[in-house]
């Protein structure tokens, strides 16, 4: 019989390990049905979404025989749908918007808008395939390896063993490694089955699994290195416990606290003051004043900036982008600062493994604050283009057409990022 | 005679203290030795040397006359240890216990021999597949002497074995010692059992407070050491 299924044998029946193993195979199953839950969740929601957008466009082309109303009242569904691999790390997803109804008035009053079912769970995180991997992993592990040798010393059995035993170090290293293997394989096999089931790539789940056991060895070499120190089995698993909690638990929180020091962020709330100040402030501005801030920034339209009526769409729409222009340098630095927090937070993870794992996953999982940035960007450039093409109908005051309406730009025509 | 286990003036330190000072004896093929002494005579300590847990201080303890600290695979490979209160695991039964140490010792496990093993220290048959747990410590050490027994080890090295056995499992062992030492195993065990070392040993090495206090050998002819005179040094010792 070879050590390695003589220790296969023996962790069979140790009833204790059967059960750790057991505990992590359902946290894993049910984090991987959660998040396949979820990503299913938000695809039906996109797709309801869907249809509502287009029923809802029909209807405003009834109502609406002008540009000015209907691009007031005509809402754009955009969305960042989940990838087939979202469901193993839901990331940013859950604090961040990754579906919006945009209007072609003033964008930063539209952008940051998302739902939030309930704060308190956002702020606790969801119980994902990525929190088992990179929070529960480590602490199931030190359950498994921390008296591997320690509680042979306990039952008096270390020396018969040690005498007994054919080759030096056997049958630690087995016994260990066998436990380690198991515990990354009740995290594989149902992420790689959930992975199946959303059709997620090959080399997604390959890349996710090879982190998985990475992190499974690293926590393998903790417990190593504490098992040097020959303490007894409580004392082992105090000071693994300890390990896990500066690791997993200490360490983030004081680099997030080092992050949001190091860089600091416009306040939120005075973003959209200032905007919503600027947007309203114009009714009462001199409309002469409006377009000339206007016309600085798109002078292709200075010939047409006389504004006769009490009230003209392309005035209500200038001032409206102005509103934006006002707050550009804060939400410039609002964005910045968001990307330099993301690329320190990057760097520091290093420090610690848990989170290390967490973000890679994300980003293998494309729900990283990158990607949220990403998306936000897109909105921004949907946006953009959406204003590009209002522009010379209200301004040129050209025919409202169903054939230059159905020129309009859509979301869903717009080039995905590729996943 | 070949000299198998050899301590030459063997002193061992543990944490810091000096718990054998000066220790010499040999022990040739096919012999039986016993170390007799009290709490903290260094039994064990002397047992734990000649596996290579310990070093010598000083001296030299040897196995198959090479210095055992420095081949620790070769003594613990010629050696079939059985340790105090032999702790086999509890969620095995004799059975799967026995395979299992006898695959760590990439040693033979069939059937047949299990049982012949399991046979000769008495372990009842209807108690080798129940969970060890179960055991009483007397049919533990039962099952720890039968793994010694399998290792076909030419060295045993016993530390208490009899401690938990009734008295006719004790004298049953001690028959299976001499027969095991009459096949040519050499065999030392640790023991405060006057009454069983005088019976089953050839020599006795009487040890008080780390040193060799006196040594006691089967007469020519005779089939046990003189109890009393044993038994008068160890309590002039264990009153001293």
């Amino acid at each position: 019989m070879t050590g390695t299924m003589r220790e296969l044998q023996f962790l069979a029946k140790d009833r204790a390990v059967l059960l750790w193993l057991g505990i992590a195979l359902l946290v894993t199953g049910l984090s991987v049905l959660l998040g396949l839950g979820e990503v299913a969740s938000e695809r039906a929601i996109i797709s309801e979404l869907i249809d509502i957008d287009r029923a809802e466009r029909e209807a405003q082309r009834e109502l609406h025989r002008d540009w000015g109303s209907t691009a007031y009242y005509t809402f754009h569904l955009t969305y960042d749908a989940p990838s087939d691999f979202a469901f193993a790390a839901l990331g940013m997803r859950d604090t961040s918007p990754w579906k919006h109804s945009i209007r072609a008035l003033a964008l930063e009053g539209q952008i940051y808008e998302t739902d939030a079912d309930n704060p308190d769970f956002a702020l606790i995180g969801r119980f994902d395939f990525a929190f088992v991997a990179a929070m529960l992993a480590p602490l199931l592990l030190i359950l498994l390896l921390h008296d591997v040798r320690s509680r042979e010393r306990a039952a008096g059995r270390y020396e018969l063993l040690s005498a007994v035993a054919a080759s030096p170090g056997s049958p630690w290293l087995v016994r260990a490694a066998l436990r380690a293997v198991a515990l990354a394989l009740c995290l594989i096999v149902p992420l790689v089955a959930g992975g199946m089931l959303a059709d997620a790539g090959a080399s997604e789940l390959v890349l996710a699994s090879l982190i998985v056991a990475l992190h499974i060895g690293f926590w393998w070499g903790v417990c190593a290195l504490v098992d040097r120190f020959c303490w007894s089995s409580p004392v082992n698993l105090t000071a693994l416990i300890g390990a896990w909690l500066a690791l997993a638990v200490i360490a983030p929180a004081v680099m997030r606290s080092a992050v949001e020091s190091a860089t600091r962020l416009p306040d939120g709330g005075e973003l959209m003051l200032v905007q919503r100040e600027a947007v309203n402030d114009a009714w009462d501005l001199p409309k002469s004043a409006t377009m000339e801030a206007f016309v600085e920034r798109h002078p292709q339209w200075a010939a047409y900036t006389e504004v006769s009526q009490p009230f003209e769409w392309k005035w209500y729409y200038a001032f409206q982008q102005v509103g934006d222009q006002t707050v550009e340098p804060l939400s410039h630095a609002y964005r910045e600062g968001r990307i330099r927090r993301d690329e320190l937070a990057a760097k520091l993870a290093w420090f610690s493994p848990p989170t290390l794992v967490t973000r890679i996953l994300q980003d293998i999982a494309g729900t990283s604050m990158k990607d949220s940035l990403d998306y936000e960007q897109r909105v921004r450039d949907f946006h953009a283009v959406l204003r590009d093409y209002y522009y010379p109908r209200l301004f040129r005051d050209e025919a409202f057409t169903d054939e230059s309406l159905g020129e309009r730009p859509e979301w869903s025509t717009l080039p995905s990022p590729g996943r | 005679m070949t000299t198998i286990l050899s301590a030459q003036a063997l002193s061992v330190a543990r944490s810091g203290q000096q718990v054998l000072r000066d220790v010499s004896f040999d022990i040739e093929q096919g012999e039986v030795h016993a170390l007799l002494g009290g709490n903290g005579a260094g039994k064990s300590t002397t047992l734990l040397t000649f596996l290579g847990f310990l070093s010598p201080a000083s001296g030299s303890a040897q196995v198959q006359g090479r210095e055992a600290c420095d081949n620790i695979a070769a003594a613990r490979q010629a050696i079939a240890y059985l340790p105090e209160s032999a702790s086999l695991y509890g969620h095995l039964n004799a059975y799967e216990n026995l395979r299992y140490f006898l695959s760590l010792a990439k040693a033979e496990a069939h059937q047949p021999a299990l049982d012949t093993a399991l046979e000769r220290v008495a372990l009842q048959a209807d108690a080798r597949e129940m969970r060890m747990q179960t055991y009483s410590k007397g049919m533990r050490q039962k099952v720890a002497i039968a793994l010694a027994i399998l290792r076909e080890a030419p060295i045993l090295l016993l530390d208490e074995p009899t401690s938990g056995l009734d008295p006719a499992a004790i004298d049953e062992f001690n028959r299976l010692v001499r027969d095991l030492a009459e096949n040519g195993r050499t065999i030392l065990l640790v023991t405060h059992d006057v009454y069983g070392a005088c019976h089953v040993a050839d020599r006795i090495h009487l040890l008080h407070k780390g040193e060799l206090v006196g040594t006691f050998d089967r007469p020519a002819g005779m089939n046990r050491i003189d109890t009393e005179a044993v038994h008068a040094a160890f309590a002039t010792h264990s009153s001293a």
